[in-house]
């Protein structure tokens, strides 16, 4: 997926990519990033887990405007299942 | 062939469930090392922003070919989704995770509720018109395909759409 962000930043659109494999990103190295330790197919989080999905969402937007070091990777923390989201 | 197929689903479900062993896959294999580090700066503020969804979860229209999962070095084509286009008219091909979370609401993948929504609340300008879909797992021949064209006509397509910014989401 990093391939894939490098090219469209690399085009001019500024891009944030949500990875769940840190090694990975460290290695590919896209331009803005945000680290959740989340199983597999879960980039969102859980099913129907509305808030947790607009927050991990508005996560990755604030980092279009917060993150100035190109390749960042943003770790917010959250606890699979256990982070209570608001 | 059915021993094979069981084996990759026993497999899927290990790796979801145990982070580390996700962890030391990515050890072994070998990734793309990049030096340097593409950047545009976002010239407006998210809030006047249209925001593009791009995922490598193989998510694609019903009525799209699905990705090839035979080829063990992947698929490197891209799927294109409407944003408007009703949620039964959309599945997932990819046998290397579990997507029985995202089959029942696809924003576990593709956060598209969640975008519009901050749209209307105005935290966001606009959404883009189209998703773009991926495979991921790409490796080989494929590698070069992905990086010198799927990736590169995915940018200008977005550009085409207004996109403004994007966000990515992985299987």
């Amino acid at each position: 997926m990093g391939l894939v962000q490098r090219a469209i930043e690399a085009a001019g659109v500024p891009t944030v990519g949500i990875t769940l494999q840190k090694d990975i990103t460290l290695s590919v190295r896209p331009p803005r990033a945000l680290y959740l330790r989340y199983p597999f197919g879960h980039p969102m989080g859980e099913a129907f887990a509305v808030a947790q999905q607009r927050t991990i969402l508005r996560d990755a937007l604030r980092a279009l405007e917060t993150v100035s070091t190109p390749g960042q990777i943003l770790e917010p923390g959250y606890r699979w299942k256990r982070h209570r989201f608001a | 062939m059915a021993l094979g197929t069981l084996g990759n689903r026993v497999a899927v479900q290990l790796f979801k469930r145990l982070p580390w062993l996700g962890d030391a896959w990515a050890r072994r294999r070998r990734f793309v090392r990049s030096t340097s580090v593409p950047w545009t700066p976002l010239r407006r503020p998210v809030r006047e922003c249209t925001i593009a969804l791009v995922t490598t979860a193989g998510v694609h229209l019903r009525s799209d070919a699905p990705f090839d999962m035979t080829d063990p070095d992947g698929d490197p084509s891209v799927r294109v989704i409407p944003v408007d286009t009703p949620r039964g008219e959309v599945r997932i091909t990819h046998k290397y995770y579990d997507h029985s979370a995202a089959d029942r609401d696809l924003n576990v993948v593709v956060p598209i509720d969640r975008l519009r929504e901050l749209a209307a609340a105005g935290d966001v300008g606009g959404v883009a018109p189209r998703i773009y879909s991926f495979m991921g797992h790409i490796d080989g021949a494929h590698l070069r395909t992905l990086v010198e064209h799927s990736a590169p006509d995915v940018a200008r397509r977005l550009r085409g759409d207004g996109a403004e910014a994007v966000v990515l989401t992985p299987a």
